[in-house]
C-alpha cells in the first residue's frame, strides 16, 4: 500500500453533552491533544482544515484565535455528517501535493446548543416541509430492507446491544452502559421500527489529527499510521425510483477506496462505520462488502462484528455509543482507527490490527441517498 | 380577506377532479423524465429548457413507510409517512392518513389533500398526502 499522507498524531475530547463549554474550547482541547501526541508546536502547523456542520461561520478561525494560530491558511468544511472526513481528505491532498508539510484537521460540533430533538434540516426542502426527519429517513430504509431480506427488529436490537458492548469499553464514549435486546425493543419509539436505543444520540465533542508527509512523520513523536485511501463522493439525485434497501453511495465510495488502497474487505482488521441508526449498520455491512447481499442479519447473529468476532465493526462504540457530534464524527473515527493500529485501544483493542476502514455518510436532502460519503483506509 | 389556511407548496400544484387529486409535475421534452415538484432543468439528461407541465396519476404504490413519534414543532405526533411510487416513474414523500400498524409495503394509496402541520401562527398548512385504498 502506498501512502497518500501520514497521521503523526491524534486526539479527541470525551463525547457527550457539554452545554456549559464553548464550542471553540471543545475544539481546542482535541487539537492540543493531537499536537501533543504528534510532538508538534503551533509554529510547525502549515494549514488547518476544520469540519463542522452546525458550528457557524469561521469555526476554524474562532477555534484557533486564542491559541495564536492565525495567519496561516484555515479552511472550513461543511458536508453534513461527513464534514470532518471531508476536511481530512483536503488535508491529505494538501500534503500529497507538496503544498503543506504539517496539517491539522479538526472536527468539532456542539449540538446541545440546538436544544434537543431531531437534527434541524434544511427548511426549504420539500420533504422537510412535509414532516420528514432523519430518523424517519432511516426508518423507511429499514422497513424496505426488512421487507426484502427478512431481517427483523430483533436484528436491529442486536446491533444496538453490540454497540453498547463496545461503548462500555471506551472511556471517551457518550454511553458506557451495557443493554439487552429486550431493553432495546421495549424502549421509546422514535420512528417505527426504530426505538430510541437504535438511534445515535446528539452531543458535543471534537477530534483532531495531525497529517504530515511520510518523511516528516518519521521525525516526529508518535508511531505513524499511513492513509492509503481518502475518497469522497456525493449521492446521485433521482426524482424517480431508487433501491432504498441498499446504499449505492456507500458501495460506490467503498469500491473506489478499496481500489485506491489496493485491498479488499477481506483485508480489514476493523471498520468504523456510520451507524447513525442500527438499521444503517446492518445495511453498510453489505455495502462495504463485509458480508454478502442480504446477509447482514446473519452477520450480527453470528457475532462476527462484535468483540472477538471475525470482522469487528465500530470497536469505539460507533455513533450509537461514542456519540455523534456531527462534524466531529469523521475525525473521531480516524482517531479510533489510529489507536487500534498502534495497539493503544485498551480493553476494546482488536488483536493485531493492521488495516482499518472508516466510513462516514450523511446529509438529508430530498432525492439523494445522502449528501456526502467519505471512506478512508488506514494501515500501520 | 385573509385565508384561514396556508398551503405547501404555496403555488398549490394540484387539480381536484372527480374525487381524485392530480399533482402537477414536469416532463422533459428531451428525455421524457417526469419530476415532482416541477423542475425547470432536467437533472436526468441536463436539458436546460423544454420542461412541460405534466399531470400525475392520483394513485400509487407504497414503497416503504414509517410512523414518526418525535418531530419538529408544528407537527402533531404520531404521524405516518412514506414513499409512494407513481406510474409516471415519480417517487413522492408524504404523510399517510393511517397508523403504521395498518399499512403494508406494496399496497395502493391515493393522493389526497389535508393538513400536514401548523404554521408559526397556529394555522393549518394544507398539502398533498396519502390515504390507503382497500386491497
Amino acid at each position: 500500500m502506498t501512502a497518500l499522507a501520514t497521521i503523526a498524531g491524534v486526539g479527541m475530547t470525551k463525547f457527550g453533552k457539554q452545554p456549559d463549554r464553548a464550542i471553540e474550547d471543545i475544539g481546542r482541547e482535541a487539537l492540543l491533544a493531537a499536537m501533543k501526541d504528534a510532538g508538534v508546536e503551533r509554529a510547525a502547523i502549515d494549514e488547518v482544515f476544520c469540519g463542522s456542520s452546525y458550528g457557524g461561520p469561521l469555526i476554524g478561525q474562532r477555534t484557533l484565535r486564542d491559541l495564536g494560530m492565525t495567519g496561516i491558511a484555515i479552511t472550513n468544511v461543511e458536508n453534513a455528517c461527513s464534514s470532518g472526513a471531508a476536511a481530512l481528505r483536503e488535508a491529505c491532498w494538501a500534503v500529497k501535493a507538496g503544498r503543506a508539510d504539517v496539517v491539522a484537521v479538526i472536527g468539532v460540533e456542539k449540538l446541545t446548543r440546538l436544544g434537543g430533538g431531531t437534527l434541524p434540516l434544511e427548511p426549504t426542502d420539500v420533504e422537510v416541509n412535509l414532516g420528514n426527519v432523519m430518523p424517519a429517513v432511516y426508518a423507511m430504509r429499514a422497513r424496505r430492507y426488512m421487507h426484502e431480506t427478512g431481517a427483523t427488529a430483533r436484528h436491529l436490537a442486536m446491533i444496538a446491544v453490540k454497540a453498547h458492548e463496545y461503548g462500555a469499553r471506551n472511556p471517551n464514549a457518550q454511553f458506557q452502559n451495557r443493554i439487552t435486546v429486550e431493553q432495546v425493543l421495549g424502549s421509546r419509539m422514535v420512528a417505527d421500527p426504530l426505538t430510541i436505543y437504535m438511534c445515535c444520540p446528539t452531543g458535543d465533542g471534537a477530534a483532531a489529527v495531525i497529517v504530515t508527509s511520510e518523511n516528516r512523520a518519521r521525525s516526529l513523536g508518535a508511531k505513524p499510521v499511513r492513509i492509503a485511501a481518502s475518497v469522497l463522493q456525493s449521492g446521485l439525485y433521482k426524482t424517480g425510483f431508487r433501491d432504498m434497501a441498499s446504499s449505492e453511495l456507500t458501495e460506490r465510495t467503498a469500491r473506489l477506496a478499496y481500489e485506491a488502497a489496493g485491498i479488499g474487505p477481506q483485508d480489514l482488521s476493523l471498520a468504523e462505520v456510520h451507524d447513525a441508526f442500527a438499521s444503517a449498520e446492518l445495511m453498510y455491512y453489505e455495502a462495504l462488502g463485509l458480508c454478502g447481499k442480504g446477509e447482514g442479519a446473519a452477520m450480527i447473529e453470528r457475532g462476527d462484528s462484535g468483540p472477538g468476532g471475525r470482522q469487528p465493526v465500530n470497536p469505539s462504540g460507533g455513533l450509537a455509543c461514542r456519540g455523534h457530534p456531527v462534524g466531529a464524527t469523521g475525525v473521531a473515527q480516524i482517531v479510533e482507527a489510529v489507536w487500534q493500529l498502534r495497539g493503544e485501544a485498551g480493553p476494546r483493542q482488536v488483536p493485531g490490527a493492521r488495516v482499518a476502514l472508516t466510513h462516514c455518510t450523511g446529509g438529508g436532502i430530498s432525492g439523494l441517498d445522502h449528501g456526502a460519503c467519505a471512506v478512508h483506509v488506514l494501515a500501520s | 380577506m385573509t385565508d384561514s389556511a396556508d398551503y405547501f407548496p404555496a403555488s398549490q400544484p394540484w387539480t381536484e377532479r372527480g374525487g381524485a387529486v392530480h399533482l402537477h409535475g414536469s416532463k422533459c421534452g428531451h428525455c421524457g423524465t417526469v419530476a415532482f415538484p416541477p423542475h425547470g432543468l432536467c437533472p436526468a439528461c441536463g436539458a436546460q429548457s423544454g420542461q412541460a407541465a405534466a399531470e400525475l396519476s392520483p394513485v400509487g404504490t407504497l414503497y416503504t413507510f414509517s410512523e414518526i413519534h418525535i418531530a419538529p414543532k408544528g407537527f402533531a405526533t404520531p404521524y405516518a409517512v412514506g414513499y409512494v411510487d407513481l406510474p409516471e416513474g415519480v417517487r413522492l414523500f408524504g404523510q399517510i392518513e393511517a397508523r403504521a400498524a395498518d399499512l403494508e409495503v406494496g399496497q395502493q394509496v391515493a393522493v389526497t389533500l389535508g393538513p400536514v402541520r401548523s404554521d408559526a401562527a397556529g394555522r393549518p398548512v394544507i398539502s398533498y398526502k396519502f390515504r390507503g385504498l382497500p386491497a
